[in-house]
């Protein structure tokens, strides 16, 4: 599946500038691995430990929440990934 | 019922057929917590000051320095020392004397946090950490008061609005703490994020309009762009997984 990854802002240092990346994959972890080696410096920004995502990375598949269990979540051709990054300031 | 000088403050927002007078005075009859006087909180409490909001209590255990003028735009270099909550005061008083402010100048925790709402009709996030949020969060779950989430960094900010047991709670995409970082931030952000939040709080009380229920706002300053996302309640939420919308 061709599936388009939007990159968050503090996120795009790792991806040449790039806002959107073109991924293949049949869920979400497998687009993420895609991204991941097309830019390795993405896997520090979105995994820790135990290839366990972040608690500060937040999915959207298509504008709805991926939450729970993200990376298990089916995607089809031409949805649209967010990586968002939860914000703590005020 | 509003006063001749009331009518004359509030004329022009009296004329938006969504308000009028009856709304007016619904306005004057709320009890709004802002938790947080810095960035969030500055728009916030200017802008619910200024439409008319009968009582408003600010909570800030925090005093005013010079890195906050960039953005906390109720504090200027005059109150550098003092309690940001007492600074807040007097710059509200001076824009709307109808409108009573309570300071409470207090570091909000599990132990405080219910005395703290108490009698309000609304709690706003303007705070500037994740724990403090939760805390606030499982609060207003616990007493069903409706909880207006704001949060910025950069150029960016997000904003939901939370009816407890009806709709997404802060807490309903939590995966774990987050790391406390000194976030980076230009006034602009929580000027816009900080209004969208006060406009949120008018809407409720008014019960006009499209709350930001289930739909996550992002805003991106650096690129003038507004962005909505779903999200869900988690029947296994930790803080509102156990309420129904009948409760």
């Amino acid at each position: 599946m061709a599936v388009n990854v939007h990159i968050h802002t503090t996120h795009r240092q790792h991806t040449n500038g790039l806002e959107v990346v073109p991924v293949e994959g049949n869920t979400v972890g497998e687009c993420l691995s895609h991204l991941i080696r097309q830019f390795p410096g993405m896997e520090k920004a979105l995994f820790g430990k135990k290839n366990k995502l972040l608690n500060v990375v937040e999915v959207y598949v298509t504008h709805a929440t991926a939450h729970p269990n993200e990376l298990i979540k089916p995607v089809k051709d031409g949805d649209e990934i967010h990586l968002l990054v939860m914000l703590a300031g005020g | 019922m509003l006063t001749p000088s009331e009518r004359e403050r509030y004329d022009r927002q009296v004329l938006i057929g969504e308000i009028g007078e009856e709304g007016q005075e619904k306005l004057k009859r709320s009890r709004v917590v802002i938790a947080g006087a810095g960035g969030l909180g500055s728009p916030i409490a200017i802008y619910l000051t200024a439409a008319g909001i009968g009582r408003i209590r600010i909570i800030d255990h925090d005093q005013v320095a010079l890195s906050n003028l960039n953005r906390q735009i109720l504090h200027w270099e005059k109150d550098i020392g003092n309690n940001k909550v007492d600074s807040a005061r007097a710059k509200l008083r001076s824009l709307n004397s109808t409108v009573e402010i309570e300071a409470i100048a207090e570091t909000i925790t599990e132990g405080n946090v219910s005395r703290l709402v108490d009698g309000c009709n609304v709690i706003v996030d303007a705070m500037d950490n994740f724990p403090t949020r939760y805390v606030l969060n499982r609060c207003a779950i616990e007493k069903k008061i409706p909880f207006f989430h704001g949060a910025v960094s950069g150029f960016e900010g997000r904003v939901l609005t939370i009816l407890p047991g009806e709709t997404a709670c802060l807490r309903c995409r939590f995966r774990g703490p987050v790391p406390e970082v000194k976030f980076p931030v230009i006034g602009v952000a929580p000027a816009v994020i900080g209004s969208i939040q006060a406009t949120e709080v008018i809407k409720y009380l008014l019960g006009i309009g499209r709350l930001l229920t289930n739909r996550l706002l992002i805003y991106d300053g650096l690129q003038a762009k507004f962005s909505e996302f779903k999200v869900d309640r988690n029947p296994t939420c930790d803080h509102c997984g156990s309420l129904t919308s009948k409760e």
